[in-house]
């Protein structure tokens, strides 16, 4: 399931990198990012000292604040849900506000994920789709499949419109195995 | 009929026509759209997933009070308002009063048709709120002051040159037709708008009953934005996007990317229920829900079906006509086959009467429709209603009903126009030239002269010899194998007799009354519907077979259709329709016919011309192939060949032959292409356009029914044992 969701991801313009630890994720990062990322509090990231590690690759890490330095951010980091195999696509649970605009203002995004937690297709998802319904009475949840994209111009594809113009997935096993966990 | 909404139309037309570019790029992206979509579709059954779509649609249509009410419910209990709005001014009234009320001065908005529908734009703009789109293709045509042109792809009738001088005005600078780089000044410039507006305004691609929630399938990442920034968010939707749960929402997902934009899915599928957090607070969420003729159409016998459509576009990127003049002329403010059926319902049936007759009847979109819904058939429908509102023209009229209705004096005055037109024919086959007010019928093609002497009056003459006949068929002749392609006949008994079959031609049999239909004269439709199961029947013959798909399609069809609530007729017609098959499919299947007609020493290069009704309607289309090389000719595929031809009876002739005729350039390029000597075709009237446009174009193709095909396979096998 693993080599299909990168070759699923690859194809829709997304990158994927198998790594073993934090540090190299903060590395990751580091390499393609000049000055600060966003991070909002994710139990998974904050466990394995995620912020602490890009902090010491060099980077500014913004944890609150949002709507005024969201402009200034190159990236956002984030944990992920779960994931589709099928298509490439990240599920989250962006319901709180930080969420979403760090998966959305910054231009380069980049996504945590245990490669434990795939599931074969969007059927596949559907339960745990209303669990989420279940656990909170509200909820936005978000289905995103590589980079932002247009072909509204005569139909000529180009990347990055407005939201982020690259998806990075870093693939870390021992990050997460509960669906329910970003 | 209006005639200066009439003339609009018809500029419309003309200028489209005279924009080359335009139908050049519908023309590379159909060509891009079916290749992805089968590419997206690769490894699944796609019958079978919108069967399930438009069964679950069926569903919800039946229930939708029910599932309103649990949407309701579910979304009120998450913290949403939610509006019941009747018409599109009740939609338009709500929202600007609420951006009134909580002192909203912009907006923002992401790509929403509902909202076009309604004219929400102008409807705030006179509120005093501005409204600033930010989809790129919808930003593009609200500066330029235009309607979409396409419902996936709202600005595919512009070209970058005409973008980048649009956004130089916005900019204030000229910016260069560098498409990435005009994306780039969207980005830019569309987004302090996010941080700026008090109001967000979305569509929504599904409202989910069992959760109380929407669903937004999007790519640009703009909606959103939109649904998170500001204050407030608004999803305008209409009723129509009702699902009862998840699973059904998440069967649509599967198919509407595949089938809109070939994509396995859009780089965003966004599930918003109720009033989530919102900066220091909780969002204020509005979703109004747009019935605005919605239900009238869903209460409509006929039409109801079109309401399943989970606005994909791809009826649009199909389509021959769309594809010739785009969609501001072929669509009001929703486009191409679904949107002359949603202009009747949501705007006005005279907002559609020119739509409905301009649809060419090829059952391209009723091929690819993910929600299964015969739009064809609804369309024609239209045009019965259009015709009883404001009448089929009087000409026509008199035609079907005072001429066409009596057999005999119809075909009295067909036997007496090929005498008539001796001036015109000079003897030949073929007319090249009319006089006078006429010449534009021969303009771009030749026409077929009437013969001499029809079949029905040769018949008796036409020797068959079959010792022990397999099966006695009644041949079902159609107007133009009767009156114009006589030989055609004959060969078809040469062929039959050949493989034992006897075949008689019930001389009571009238026009199949498809040309009535199509122009919306139902009623002469019916009376030839009663005339012709009658005569068809009267011998009880083992099959009815047919060289006419149209022909075909009315006999299997639309008899049925006419007469299935007609207790004298109804049972009749299905036995009809039962015992009617085209030729080729008689010939494949029922009389294992491939491999009888012996091998050429020098095979012929022929290519294939499906004919619209006999692939998409008989659904035939392997069988003709198969006896074309059964019979040793070798096969060259040419591109696009189920395209439609532009023939389309009446709308080449008189409706809209402008159109046709362009349609007609398509077909010749491509049969050209493959520099086969001959195109073979199963359809009188592809034969009459086919034949018509290459002749008019000098071209050395020639054109055959593959029944004359076979026929010389016989011939030449003869002389080949006389020698």
């Amino acid at each position: 399931m693993l080599s299909g969701f990168i070759e699923a991801l690859q194809k829709v313009g997304g990158q994927a990198r198998e790594i073993e630890t934090v540090q190299q994720a903060a590395a990751y990062i580091a390499d393609r990012v000049k000055g600060s990322v966003l991070l909002p509090e994710q139990s998974s990231l904050d466990r394995a000292g995620l912020a602490k590690a890009l902090d010491a690759a060099g980077l500014e890490v913004i944890r609150n604040g949002w709507r005024e330095r969201s402009a200034d951010a190159e990236g956002g980091v984030t944990g992920v849900n779960f994931a589709l195999a099928d298509t490439g696509t990240l599920v989250l649970d962006s319901t709180e506000e930080a969420l979403r605009l760090t998966t959305t203002l910054p231009e380069k995004h980049f996504a945590l994920l245990d490669p434990g937690k795939l599931v074969a297709d969007s059927l596949a998802a559907v339960p745990y789709l209303r669990d989420f319904h279940a656990r909170s009475p509200r909820n936005y949840l978000a289905y995103i499949t590589g980079p932002s994209r247009t072909a509204d111009i005569e139909r000529v594809l180009t990347i990055g419109v407005h939201g982020p113009r690259e998806l990075h997935v870093l693939l870390l096993p021992g990050l997460s195995d509960d669906f329910f966990e970003i | 009929m209006n005639k200066q909404r009439n003339r609009d139309y018809r500029n419309r037309i003309e200028k489209a026509l005279a924009t080359p570019r335009l139908q050049q790029a519908l023309h590379n992206f159909g060509d891009a759209y079916v290749v992805a979509r089968q590419n997206a579709f690769a490894g699944l059954d796609f019958e079978a997933m919108r069967t399930e779509i438009g069964t679950m649609k069926d569903r919800v249509r039946e229930n939708r009070q029910d599932l309103l009410a649990e949407f309701t419910r579910n979304a009120e209990a998450a913290g949403a308002k939610v509006f019941m709005a009747r018409t599109a001014a009740d939609a338009n009234r709500y929202i600007a009063e609420l951006a009134k009320q909580q002192g909203v001065k912009t907006v923002v908005k992401s790509k929403s048709m509902a909202s076009e529908e309604t004219h929400l734009n102008q409807a705030l703009e006179a509120a005093g709120v501005d409204s600033l789109e930010t989809d790129l293709g919808e930003w593009i045509i609200q500066l330029a002051g235009q309607r979409p042109s396409h419902m996936v792809m709202p600005a595919i009738h512009m070209f970058r040159d005409e973008v980048a001088e649009l956004f130089s005005k916005v900019t204030g600078q000229a910016e260069s037709d560098d498409i990435p780089h005009l994306v780039q000044v969207a980005r830019e410039r569309l987004r302090q708008g996010y941080f700026d507006a008090d109001m967000g305004i979305s569509g929504a691609n599904m409202a989910i009953a069992e959760t109380g929630g929407i669903a937004l399938v999007t790519n640009e990442g703009n909606a959103r934005l939109a649904t998170t920034l500001p204050k407030i968010h608004v999803a305008l939707v209409g009723l129509e996007k009702l699902v009862p749960t998840l699973e059904d929402a998440t069967n649509i997902i599967r198919v509407l990317p595949r089938n809109a934009t070939g994509q396995l899915l859009t780089s965003y599928v966004t599930w918003i229920r109720g009033a989530v957090p919102c900066g220091d607070g909780d969002k204020e969420l509005h979703i109004v829900l747009l019935d605005n003729g919605r239900s009238a159409l869903a209460e409509s016998p006929h039409c109801k079906q079109a309401l399943n459509c989970i606005k994909c576009g791809a009826c649009a990127n199909v389509c021959p006509v769309y594809q010739t003049v785009g969609g501001h002329v072929f669509g009001h403010i929703y486009i191409s086959a679904i949107g002359v059926i949603l202009t009747a319902f949501y705007h006005g049936l005279d907002k559609a009467a020119e739509l409905v007759r301009a649809c060419i009847g090829c059952r391209a979109c009723v091929a690819v429709c993910p929600s299964n819904i015969d739009l064809e058939s609804i369309i024609l429908h239209l045009r019965e209603v259009v015709g009883e509102e404001e009448g089929v023209g009087a000409g026509k009229s008199l035609v079907f009903k005072r001429i066409m209705r009596n057999r005999k004096l119809f075909h009295g005055m067909l036997r007496a126009a090929s005498l008539l037109q001796k001036p015109v024919t000079r003897g030949e086959r073929t007319i090249r030239h009319l006089p006078l007010f006429f010449s534009g019928l021969t303009e771009w093609r030749t026409l077929p002269a009437i013969a001499d002497k029809p079949l029905r009056d040769q018949w008796r003459s036409i020797p068959q010899k079959v010792d022990k006949p397999r099966y006695r068929v009644a041949f079902f002749a159609g107007c133009l194998n009767d009156f114009v392609y006589p030989e055609l006949g004959q060969d078809l008994v040469k062929v039959l007799n050949h493989l034992d079959v006897e075949v008689s031609l019930p001389l009571n049999q009238n026009c199949c009354g498809v040309p009535a239909l199509y122009s919306g004269d139902r009623e002469t439709a019916v009376a030839l519907a009663e005339q012709n199961i009658a005569a068809m029947l009267d011998e009880d013959p083992d099959f009815v077979v047919t060289t006419c798909p149209t022909c075909t399609m009315a006999l299997q069809r639309d008899f049925q259709d006419l007469l299935g609530d007609n207790p004298v007729w109804a049972e009749k017609a299905r036995q009809l329709s039962e015992r009617t098959l085209d030729v080729a499919r008689f010939i494949a299947e029922k009389l294992d016919g491939s491999n009888k007609f012996g091998v050429p020493a020098e095979p012929e290069r022929v290519t294939y011309h499906d004919s619209c009704h006999l692939k998409r309607g008989a659904g035939v289309w392997q069988q003709p192939r198969d006896l074309l090389a059964g019979s040793g000719r070798e096969l060259v595929e040419m591109q696009h060949s189920d395209r439609c031809c532009g023939f389309g009876g009446s709308y080449s002739f008189t409706s809209h032959p402008d159109i046709a005729k362009r349609i007609l350039g398509d077909k010749i390029e491509d049969i050209e292409a493959t520099t086969a000597d001959c195109v073979a075709m199963d359809c009188p009237g592809c034969m009459m356009q086919i034949r018509g446009g290459l002749e008019k174009q000098e071209k050395a193709v020639r054109v055959a029914h593959t029944i004359e095909l076979l026929a010389e396979s016989l011939a030449e096998k003869t002389d080949f044992g006389e020698r």
